[in-house]
């Protein structure tokens, strides 16, 4: 095994996935180092949101390596074992516990044992609150922790899954367009959250708008019909004409 | 006619020769038959009076009221060229065959108890029954009578009946039917009627321990190329009765049928295999259907395949007092309103029910249950519990023989309806708008209803096609099942078990699982019994959804998984 | 971490719990204590019913576990009821002893009529009741394990796996009915003579079976009720909601649902054994698809993911089907299905659900009343 594969926290290489016949990965490779945050854009249907499929178990690549930490090969696994792993995710559409208080929502995405007995017969660990209130004060959501989550407005939904995946405490974040129907000042402020998430997480953001990547302020990875098209800071790959073209071209 | 009889008669006399007993029935029987071709050709001619003394000797021993006698007579009424002998065996198998001891005299009776002179046949005046004996019948006579009407009708002019008759003497071996057999095969010209004739023959000689073993092994080929049930029995007991060259001909008989016969076994479960498939195919297609453009099931199916089967019951009533020329064709008619029918039912249900339950998939469940229920009981309050009688009409009873399989058109006749709406549906699917449409929403129902498809219409005429499918399927059922209230019932859950395994938006899926399924619970019937072949079944599918949870066909992509 | 909904006892298990118990306790006085003649007293019949009753209900509130918090719309739970009725009607048999047409003292007298010497392996033990209870809850559980993990590992979930579970008790049904399957045919279990030494007929049996449905429903409502409050339930719960998600978390969706599936299997089994004595006799009938529907419409009727409603419902329909039954059988079916129609389509939160809405209405009503 090659010297930076083991380095690399994620590791994709190859990867292919089709849905009857159509090619939605073509050949993707890519790679995060721990404690790097990425952003990844590219056009409608690129295969952003595949390649998370891909990474989190929810869909089985065709071909190609899929590693984490540099050991697991995580297209053997399924997607309990890759969230127990420390690979956590935020959907494109958000996704919570409809009829669940905000709270249990938190409370269900916490670190702790998964395990039938035990929830069914354990003790919540003794800093569980403590966690929650933080989770809350960060998101924002304190005041409607006894709320309904079906009840929130979109932005806070979005925001109560950001939550999510900071209770889980994962090594690796994947957020899927985490700003897509906010306003510029929520877009603003998921921005800044992000960026102190990535203080001591691994995370990659798929996101179409460009003001957010730019405020990321991280390497960018353009995807293009399933493979990478260009990778650097955002600048350079603006003016790289194939991307333009992909953007604006058509 | 002669030349038969000398040519082969010679040898015949040489090798029985041997046996007294039999030689004297064979040249008993010899001109007997010779009398009876004389009187058969000079039938056409002469006056039925100018008679051989046999006739009457026939008559005289059926008015001994001993057994023998009365076998006898019968042994001999075939070739004695009696007129009246059918009315006299007819008669005799009825009980109405009377006789005056004193006088001699033998009469029969018809079914309305009038008296006819045996003899003549002409009414007979002025005789009271009440001083006539009743010819008694044991069970030795009684095998004599199954002979004697066996010979009596291999010359009817009726094609149908010698044809019974020939088969007739193939199962009785009656040695004595012989000469019988052999004229009746001079004269046969239907080649099918000749062979049965033939076989007759060969079953009689190989049967007959004296006949000279060529003839008997030549005997049994013929026996071993007939090779149907009937043959493997004679050439069992033959086996089993003989010795030498015969018996181990006969053995290998019985080994080459009972291979013939595995073979063809297995064809028939094939063929009711496909034929149940047929009808599961007819249930379940429609189910998949709404299944696959609405995700919903509709418990409610197998009631649109009841109300299919009423209203083919009404119809053929309508016909019945209405219009009774039309009876035959009754089922042209319930086909398209069948339809009609389930169809408006089943977009009613739909507009007042289902569709307020859209993306609720259990709800829609429940509510099509009690919508069962009520239609069950509706239906129970209006035709009342009982089963209704659905005649076949007659282009549907009947069958033809394939090999050792014999094809009843009812059967048939319903395969070839089940493929034809597999076709048409095929077609509209793929040819048509409304399918494009409705293939559309059942692949991704968010992005047809933004492409502009009426979402809402697709829903209500997909329900209402797989319902109408459904009656169709009703009048099918009605040919082959009883009609009652239940009739839904029976079917649904293999309907279910049809789409579970066929997977849903794929027509063929629900094809071949439906055939899959027929033709494996037929050939599981035979093995584990009908109920266990069933269980069996069902177990199956259960370990089935394992490897492919969503059927064999299964429909792939986004909008499947949300 | 909610205070108000995370209590093992509400207000409305209160409320079930104080009924049940009143029962438990009136019941026995009504029919024994109280002399037939008053006009209070309570006829034996009644007593059976009732306690029939309590075993649909607890039917229903296992039921309601796996379909109102786990999204499971099981369709064959009346498969898990009548195993249970088959054990404790395998005891019951066993308890005739020479009593029965046959006076065989092993044998019961199906298998003498079918011409049996030996007891089937499947029937040993059963004369003991601790092993008998024991198979009530083992062999439902035991089924639904089987079931569940062939079913829920291949994720078989909706509509696809609510046909299966029908499929399920079809099949039972079917093997229930062959006599060789060595549990009576299609006549069942019947005849039983007693239960643990007493007379299953004698009015203090009676008494005592439905004391023992109300504290098995009020024991079973407890433990479903444990079991939900619990951090399990949430993830039951979240799994129902968005079942993808919660596997996102690191939770293994299969272990749950088949801890739930098996857990409310068991509690079915019960319901079953403690309705075999009550009405005297078990048959492959109990199998029928038609019956595991049927308690569904229960759930629905009464309020699902709120057991309480659960039980109402049970009560409700199975009141309204006697009373059917008895004075206008023909109507029987159409009620039924209308019922089944207007519930999904006008209460989808059952009756519960409709008390709960109108206390909400009542309370936004007040203030501006007052003010
Ligand atoms: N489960 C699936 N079935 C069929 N096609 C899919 C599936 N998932 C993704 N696709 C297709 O793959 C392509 C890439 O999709 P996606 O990864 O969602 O793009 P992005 O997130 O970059 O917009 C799209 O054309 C999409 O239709
Ligand atoms: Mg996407």
């Amino acid at each position: 095994m090659d010297h930076s594969v083991t380095t690399s926290l994620l590791y994709l290489d190859g990867v292919s996935v089709s849905f009857d016949g159509y090619k939605a990965l073509r050949g993707l490779s890519l790679t995060l180092a721990p404690g790097e945050m990425r952003a990844i854009i590219g056009p409608n249907g690129a295969g952003k949101t595949t390649m998370m499929d891909v990474i989190t178990g929810k869909t089985r690549p065709d071909e190609g390596d899929v590693l984490f930490g540099g050991t697991h090969d995580l297209t053997k696994l399924d997607e309990a074992q890759i969230a127990e792993l420390g690979i956590g995710r935020k959907f494109q559409k958000p996704t919570v516990f409809e009829s669940q208080s905000v709270d249990d929502n938190l409370l269900l995405a916490l670190k702790a044992p998964r395990g039938a007995l035990a929830t069914l017969f354990g003790k919540p660990a003794p800093d569980t609150r403590l966690r929650i209130d933080q989770i809350l004060e960060t998101t924002r959501l304190k005041d409607h922790r006894h709320r309904m989550a079906a009840d929130l407005s979109h932005g806070q939904k979005q925001w109560l899954e950001i939550g999510m995946l900071l209770a889980q405490d994962p090594k690796l974040l994947l957020v899927d367009e985490p700003v897509a129907g906010m306003t510029d000042a929520e877009t603003a402020q998921t921005a800044e959250l992000l960026r102190a998430i990535a203080v001591d997480h691994s995370v990659v953001v798929v996101e179409h708008d460009m003001t957010f990547v730019r405020d990321l302020g991280v390497k960018v990875t353009v995807l293009h019909e399933g493979a990478v098209l260009a990778e650097g800071p955002l600048d350079v790959v603006s003016a790289d004409p194939r991307v333009i073209e992909v953007y604006l071209g058509r | 006619m002669t030349r038969y009889a000398q040519g082969r008669a010679p040898a015949r006399v040489q090798a029985i020769s041997l046996q007294s007993q039999a030689r004297n029935r064979f040249i008993e029987t010899f001109s007997l038959l010779l009398a009876a071709a004389f009187v058969l050709m000079a039938a056409l001619l002469i006056a039925p009076k100018a008679r051989a003394q046999s006739p009457t000797d026939v008559l005289t021993y059926l008015t001994t009221d001993r057994f023998p006698d009365t076998e006898r007579a019968l042994n001999e009424i075939g070739t004695s060229g009696l007129a009246t002998a059918p009315q006299i065996v007819e008669a005799l198998a009825a009980n109405r065959l009377l006789f005056d001891a004193a006088a001699r005299k033998l009469y029969f009776a018809d079914e309305s108890g009038a008296l006819f002179d045996a003899a003549t046949g002409a009414p007979a005046a002025g005789i009271s029954p009440d001083d006539l004996k009743r010819v008694r019948l044991n069970n030795a006579v009684r095998r004599s009578l199954n002979a004697a009407r066996g010979a009596l009708t291999l010359m009817s002019p009726d094609p149908a009946r010698r044809r019974a008759a020939a088969e007739a003497v193939f199962k009785s071996r009656d040695a004595s039917a012989l000469p019988l057999v052999e004229s009746a095969l001079e004269k046969e010209s239907t080649p099918a009627i000749r062979k049965k004739l033939e076989e007759a023959r060969a079953a009689i000689i190989a049967a007959d321990a004296s006949a000279p073993e060529a003839r008997r092994l030549e005997s049994l080929e013929t026996l071993k190329e007939r090779g149907d049930q009937d043959a493997l029995g004679t050439l069992a007991t033959i086996a089993a009765a003989s010795e030498g060259r015969v018996k181990t001909s006969a053995e290998a008989g019985v080994a080459a049928i009972q291979s013939r016969l595995a073979m063809w076994r297995n064809v028939q479960n094939v063929w009711y295999g496909l034929s149940l498939g047929s009808v599961l195919l007819l249930a379940a297609i429609g189910l998949a259907i709404t299944f696959g453009v609405m995700g919903v099931i509709n418990m409610a199916h197998g009631e649109m395949v009841m109300l299919g089967a009423y209203t083919t019951f009404v119809v053929q009533e309508w016909a019945r007092t209405n219009h009774p020329e039309l009876m035959n064709y009754s089922l042209f008619i319930a086909i398209p309103l069948a339809f009609l029918v389930t169809g408006a039912v089943g977009i009613f249900i739909e507009r007042v029910v289902i569709r307020f339950l859209y993306g609720r998939p259990l709800e829609t469940l429940l509510a099509t249950f009690g919508i069962s229920l009520i239609l069950q009981q509706a239906v129970r309050t209006i035709f009342g519990a009982n089963n209704r009688e659905v005649s076949a009409p007659a282009f549907m009873s009947g069958s033809f023989d394939f090999g050792a399989l014999s094809i009843g058109y009812g059967r048939m006749w319903i395969i070839v309806f089940a493929m034809a709406v597999f076709a048409a549906l095929l077609f509209v699917l793929r040819a048509t708008s409304f399918g494009l449409r409705m293939r559309a929403v059942t692949q991704n129902r968010r992005m047809a209803s933004s492409m502009g498809i009426d979402t809402n219409r697709i829903d209500a005429l997909a329900f209402g096609l797989g319902s109408g499918i459904a009656g169709m399927a009703g009048v099918a059922l009605s040919q082959i099942d009883n009609v009652s209230p239940n009739l839904g019932q029976s079917y649904i859950i293999d309907s279910f078990m049809v789409v579970v395994f066929g997977g849903v938006g794929n027509l063929w899926g629900t094809l071949l699982g439906a055939l899959t399924l027929g033709v494996a619970n037929k050939f599981l019937e035979p093995v584990a019994g009908a109920v266990l072949g069933k269980i069996l079944l069902l177990v199956f599918i259960i370990l089935f959804i394992q490897k492919r949870p969503r059927g064999l066909f299964a429909l792939k992509g986004r909008a499947v998984e949300a | 971490m909610n205070p108000a909904t995370d209590r093992l006892i509400d207000t409305r298990g209160y409320i079930f719990l104080a009924v049940l118990s009143a029962a438990a306790v009136l019941v026995p006085i009504l029919t024994l204590v109280i002399p037939d003649e008053s006009a209070f007293a309570m006829p034996p019949y009644l007593v059976a019913l009732f306690g029939k009753y309590l075993c649909f209900a607890l039917l229903a509130v296992a039921l309601d576990l796996v379909w109102g918090y786990c999204g499971i719309l099981s369709l064959g739970h009346g498969a898990f009821f009548a195993l249970g009725g088959y054990a404790m009607g395998m005891y019951l048999m066993r308890q005739i002893g020479t009593r029965g047409v046959y006076a065989h003292p092993v044998l019961p007298d199906f298998m003498v009529f079918l011409n049996w010497k030996e007891l089937p392996v499947a029937w040993w033990g059963f004369q003991s009741f601790p092993y008998a209870m024991a198979m009530v809850l083992l062999i439902p559980g035991l089924l639904a394990f089987i079931f569940g993990w062939l079913a829920f590992r291949s994720r078989v979930t909706g509509v696809y796996l609510s046909i299966i579970t029908q499929a399920m008790t079809y099949a039972l049904m079917l093997a229930f009915f062959r006599n060789d399957m060595g549990f009576g045919g299609n006549n069942g279990l019947t005849d039983f003579k007693d239960l643990l030494g007493f007379n299953v007929q004698a009015t203090e049996t009676r008494v005592a079976l439905f004391v023992a449905s109300c504290i098995a429903l009020g024991g079973g409502y407890l433990v479903a009720r444990a079991v939900v409050t619990s951090k399990f339930g949430k993830v039951v719960i979240a799994i129902r909601d968005a079942e993808s998600r919660t596997r996102f978390l690191g939770y293994r969706v299969e272990t749950y649902k088949l801890a739930v599936f098996v857990l409310s299997a068991m509690m079915a089994g019960l319901a079953g054994a403690l309705y075999v004595p009550q009405v005297g006799i078990i048959n492959p009938g109990e199998f029928s698809p038609a019956n595991s529907i049927e308690a569904v419409i229960w759930v629905a009727v009464g309020g699902r993911g709120t057991l309480v409603g659960a039980a109402l419902g049970a009560f409700m329909v199975n009141w309204g089907k006697t009373f059917f039954t008895g004075a206008l059988p023909e109507y029987w079916l159409f009620a039924l299905g209308g019922l089944f129609v207007l519930v999904t389509l006008f209460m989808p939160k059952g009756v519960i659900g409709l008390i709960d809405q109108y206390k909400v209405r009542r309370a936004s009503k007040k203030p501006t009343a007052e003010g």
